[in-house]
């Protein structure tokens, strides 16, 4: 039906609701996370402080950040297993190569940020070049970068800087380091949504097919999104070490599946084309926040992970049902 | 001067030539048709033009200077634009962001002025006068025709000397219709060219000033439309003579129903509808695009929730399904809208499709007996003359027309003898347009009862014993005999009843 054989106040009212369904994984999200909140300040003093809102985004930003690189990647319709080894080589090297001076450190956190950058890209590359699967293709790389992790450093340890561990702990203004840094990656993804590789991104993964037919190279894309992915997961490893202190060769994978839970809990589809960063930062803070709980309660910590399935499954089955209904009232 | 000239084009795949050695010449200022069978070598050579394939042999002129395209990028740089029947629209961005994609302007920041694609969007609509569309609706939203025209709009922004349409009306309501043949005159009389492929030659004796006919490859004929007659067209194009498009229409209904439906309502689309099918009748359904025909076609065939009853043979179908509807002689089968997303799986080859439905007609025990399953595959190919080299060719690589048999096929296979139609012959040649008419009247004959719809009013008209006009997912008006006529059905579903 074209607009022309409805009223035009029905075509705007019908846009608005369907703009609400399409809201509302989302929406969902944000209220889940109102939720776990509210039980969480019933359950213990000073929840909403900035002391608490310090504590628990420096909880939550090493997944936050990890999370970024992977909601840009299904966003593009992909999945990149591969943070996992990324994030592990990172804090490895970091710990073993810093060394005392603040040329060393600058040195390789550029270094460590080329590599995470360069790994990612060479995903791409296998993807398009050799037409693999992003799921196979990033599993190998995961392989191949935990193997190097292990190699460097078979177990926890070496050491970081001192000036490194209180930059990564500072507080301005009465917030911390990783509430500045969680506004600068907010800003940068404002920015990037609107600029053309973001929206190329977003298009590729509606319909590969189509933005072939639009003229966009489909390598470059894949180099870009999932080097953009390794970028970020470098860019987690730099701030853990921050938080820990030193390199382990086998945190990354602890990364992998709870980064994919936060952006699917933030409304990002696995079909690729549809979602943002605010959704998958409230992803991030859910599961946080869930952790946290788990503490308060002081039960067993092997409650988080079952909580968090079922919040993933609410999350799921709320974006399924707006799917639903969305297509009810507008096929 | 013509604008373009192409001569000697050839272009294989593998052992099979497309085109072989094909000529086009057109003007600027003209609108020119291209004409010919589905696998006369149409879109392997409008493919060449738009860049997306590359020819073998030949040359071609464009404005002066011999025409290279790598890609479709560099050909729509060139200034040829195209709008495919495959659409190259991205459903989750907006229509705005789809006309403008990778041409968009941008802040110094590099980021997307949105406030420019609205304008330029606007202005690009009001320039055409396009038919009203939200700019900042999603393109997923939007109906087929809605897409078309978009696409039609992205292909226009890009300001080309010349546009190519490829079967762009396929899926447009006659008033949409009307408008983009307007706009084709319009954009030729800006000293441009247009060139239109249209299974309508109705519509490209309306439009277009010079005819050129494909046939296998090989250009046969290039006139002045008003020089030639339909018959002679079509006989360029067959290279035989047709003998007629529309079969003979004879009166095989039975008293008895095959189908009885009353009260059927499913969401907002589909309000109280009551019709009965007979054994024997072939029963056109009609009205303007996107008035509930859909939304019928699914509830009868079980797809999505719907509440009234559906007699079927005389017997209340309870359980709804296609898994209900497609029990053997007793049940309905469907002929889907989407041939190439909803009635055929691409990648597989003739034999899995054909007999995708009916496995258990040629398994007993949950294993599989290749040879019955070859004979009902080799019957079935015979008895559509399906052109595939062996029943094992991938069902993606056949023409338009010889895809459809496949579904048709598929169909037939379930013994299902109510069958639901749904714009069958939409990207189908003449050729094969014909044998499906005369299927469908052999069909009746044989018993068989048939709802059809047509987004092309004539073949209601001449193939369909009634025509049940729908309007705003009501049944306005059922027409008999002297009272089915083009001018009839539009009447019917234009005309505000309450």
């Amino acid at each position: 039906m074209t607009a022309a054989d409805v009223p035009a106040t029905d075509a705007a009212a019908n846009r608005r609701r369907a703009r609400l369904i399409d809201r509302a994984p989302f929406l969902v999200a944000c209220v889940m996370l109102v939720v776990l909140l509210a039980v969480y300040a019933a359950l213990r003093e000073g929840v909403f402080t900035l002391d608490e809102l310090n504590v628990d985004t420096a909880a939550a930003l090493t997944l936050i950040l990890a999370a970024t690189g992977q909601t840009i990647v299904l966003l593009r319709g992909g999945i990149d297993l591969s943070i996992g080894g990324m994030i592990s080589l990172g804090t490895v090297l970091a710990a073993t190569r810093f060394g005392d001076t603040l040329a060393g450190s600058a040195i390789w956190t550029v270094l460590i940020l080329l590599i995470g950058f360069g790994v990612g890209a060479i995903n791409g590359l296998l993807i398009s070049v050799l037409r693999l699967q992003p799921f196979l293709v990033t599993l190998a790389t995961w392989s191949i970068l935990s193997g190097a992790a292990l190699l460097i450093l078979p177990i926890d340890g070496g050491s970081l800087p001192g000036a490194w561990m209180s930059a990564g702990n500072a507080t301005l203004l009465g917030l911390s380091t990783s509430v500045w840094l969680l506004v600068i990656l907010f800003v940068f993804w404002l920015w990037f949504r609107e600029t053309r590789l973001g929206l190329t991104i977003r298009a590729t993964g509606s319909n590969e097919k189509s933005a072939f037919l639009s003229g966009v190279s489909l390598t470059r894309i894949n180099v870009a999104t999932y080097g953009l992915s390794g970028l970020f997961a470098a860019l987690a490893a730099l701030y853990l070490t921050t938080q820990t202190g030193t390199g382990s060769p086998t945190i990354g994978k602890d990364y992998i599946l709870p980064s994919v839970a936060a952006a699917v809990i933030g409304g990002i589809s696995l079909f690729g084309g549809r979602g943002g960063l605010a959704g998958t930062i409230v992803g991030a803070f859910i599961l946080t926040i869930i952790g946290n709980l788990v503490f308060v309660l002081s039960v067993s910590s092997y409650w988080q992970p079952v909580v968090s399935g079922v919040i993933l499954l609410v999350a799921v089955l709320a974006s399924s049902l707006a799917e639903r209904s969305a297509r009810r009232s507008l096929t | 001067m013509d604008l373009l000239q192409a001569s000697a084009v050839s272009k294989r795949y593998g052992g099979i030539a497309a085109l072989s050695g094909a000529e086009f010449h057109a003007a600027a200022g003209e609108v020119h048709a291209l004409l010919g069978e589905n696998g006369a070598g149409k879109s392997t050579f409008i493919q060449i033009l738009a860049g997306a394939v590359r020819p073998d042999e030949g040359m071609i002129n464009f404005d002066g200077a011999p025409f290279r395209a790598a890609n479709p990028s560099a050909a729509q740089a060139a200034g040829i634009s195209a709008v495919f029947q495959e659409l190259s629209l991205i459903p989750d961005l907006t229509v705005e962001q789809n006309i403008w994609f990778r041409h968009e302007w941008r802040s110094p920041l590099r980021m997307i002025r949105r406030k420019a694609l609205r304008e330029k969007t606007l202005e690009l609509f009001a320039r055409y006068a396009f038919p009203a569309i939200a700019p900042d609706q999603e393109v997923r939203r939007l109906t087929l025709a809605d897409r078309q025209v978009v696409e039609i709009a992205k292909a226009l922004a890009r300001d080309p000397k010349v546009l190519i349409l490829d079967e762009a009306t396929s899926s447009l309501a006659p008033r949409e219709t009307e408008w983009l043949l307007g706009l084709a005159t319009r954009f030729a009389g800006e000293g441009r060219l247009v060139i239109y492929i249209s299974h309508r030659l109705q519509e490209v004796r309306q439009v277009a000033k010079r005819v050129t006919v494909f046939r296998n490859g090989q250009t046969v004929a290039a006139h002045d439309t008003a020089s030639v007659s339909d018959d002679e067209i079509i006989t360029e194009m067959l290279g035989r003579r047709m003998e007629r498009l529309y079969p003979e229409r004879r009166d095989t209904a039975t008293a008895k129903l095959a189908l009885k439906v009353r009260g059927l309502s499913a969401g907002s689309r589909l309000r109280d509808v009551d019709f009965d099918l007979r054994e024997g009748e072939v029963l056109g359904v009609g009205g303007l695009q996107g008035h509930g025909q859909r939304e019928l076609f699914q509830a009868l065939f079980g797809i999505g929730k719907s509440r009234g009853s559906i007699e079927l043979w005389g017997r209340e179908m309870t359980a709804r399904g296609p898994r209900q509807a497609l029990t053997g002689r007793d049940g309905i089968a469907l002929v889907p809208e989407d041939r190439r997303g909803q009635g055929l799986l691409l990648s597989k080859s003739v034999r899995e499709n054909l007999t995708l439905a009916v496995i258990p007609r040629f398994s007993s025990g949950g294993i599989l007996s290749a040879r019955r399953e070859k004979a009902l595959v080799a019957e079935m190919m015979t008895f559509l003359r399906i052109k595939a080299k062996t029943p094992d060719q991938v069902a993606g690589t056949l023409s338009g027309g010889n895809q459809q048999k496949v579904v048709f096929g598929k169909m037939l296979l379930t013994e299902a003898r109510v069958l639901l139609l749904f714009d069958p012959t939409r990207g189908v040649d003449v050729g094969t347009k014909g044998e499906i008419f005369t299927l469908m009247r052999d069909l009746a004959a044989k018993g068989y009862a048939i709802l059809f719809y047509s987004s092309d009013q004539p073949e209601l008209v001449h193939v369909a014993d009634r025509v049940a006009v729908m309007q705003n997912g009501r049944m306005a008006a059922i027409l008999e005999g002297a009272g089915i006529s083009e001018d009839g059905i539009l009447r019917a579903a234009m005309i505000e009843k309450h």
